[in-house]
């Protein structure tokens, strides 16, 4: 059973395994000892509810740094504050948008396909050669702006705004 | 009315705690604990409805030490593995205001319900 919490205990990032590994693991062998007479399915059940606390105690561990700044740039619903909680409707609009973007590649597909020939225009031609340039443009745009609100929210961590929420007003 | 008195000001953007953490600040009230104390006290509390897991408790138990509610405590020949935590008076104090926040809202609620009956 500690070899088990021993393996999981490897989830954690090493800064928080330093800090608390010594600890945990002192607490699940008492947790085990104090058990150790009950019925094998109580024990199981202690070993699933001890495992998965565990799993996503590691996860959330992992994932702490996206959680807060996810926080910290919630707006409205769009919240993530209490972990990985979309709102439901958030499937319904990326299926509409996959919908329209498969069809979108369909018609294309289609008009590229078509023998008609407009004489004004002269026949069409394959936009891949022309796409890519504004495509990197584009990402590199939104990786840069991204990267620019990064540095503000790590900023704004780093010279302590985002504990004001914890100090009540009162002097420590 | 007293009811409405309590302002804004004094409610924290940390409240209302989630019934774990309120339950994890309670067993440090009255003395320092170490991990697996905190988990009997709490399932004891809440008269077993409230079960933690160790990953729970030490995920609930780093985040207060990150906002300075609770602190480690040096015991005298303390086992290694055996690490106690205290409430700090950062801790102490905002516990109390959930606490007010608490029996404000009972208040309110007792009155409201004794309203209707009436």
């Amino acid at each position: 059973m500690l070899t088990v919490y021993r393996q999981l205990l490897h989830l954690y990032p090493a800064e928080y395994r330093e800090d608390f590994a010594d600890e945990m693991m002192s607490v699940l062998a008492e947790v085990r000892d104090q058990n150790a007479n009950r019925k094998i399915i109580a024990r199981i059940r202690i070993l699933l509810r001890e495992s998965a606390g565990l799993v996503t105690g590691a996860l959330r561990e992992r994932f702490s740094a996206f959680i807060e700044m996810q926080a910290e740039l919630s707006i409205g619903r769009f919240t993530m504050r209490n972990g990985f909680r979309f709102p439901k409707s958030t499937i319904i609009f990326m299926a509409l948008i996959l919908a329209g973007l498969v069809m979108a590649i369909q018609r294309g597909e289609q008009i590229a396909a078509s023998p008609h020939v407009n004489q004004q225009i002269g026949p069409i031609q394959a936009v891949h050669s022309t796409l890519l340039p504004p495509i990197v443009l584009f990402l590199a745009v939104f990786y840069v702006l991204g990267f620019v609100g990064w540095a503000i929210v790590f900023a704004l961590r780093r010279s302590g705004v985002h504990r004001l929420a914890d100090v009540s007003g009162q002097p420590k | 009315m007293a009811l409405y008195d309590m302002s804004r000001e004094d409610i924290t953007e940390t409240l209302p705690l989630t019934e774990p953490v309120l339950l994890i600040l309670l067993s440090l009230a009255g003395q320092p604990q170490h991990g697996y104390a905190i988990l009997k006290d709490v399932e004891r509390m809440s008269s077993g409805r409230v079960v933690l897991s160790t990953g729970t408790l030490y995920g609930a138990l780093r985040r207060l030490l990150d906002v300075d509610w609770i602190e480690r405590f040096e015991e005298d020949e303390t086992p290694r593995g055996r690490q106690a935590y205290r409430l700090t008076p950062q801790g102490r104090r905002n516990l109390q205001l959930e606490i007010d926040r608490m029996k404000h809202l009972t208040r309110l609620a007792t009155l409201r319900v004794a309203t209707k009956e009436s």
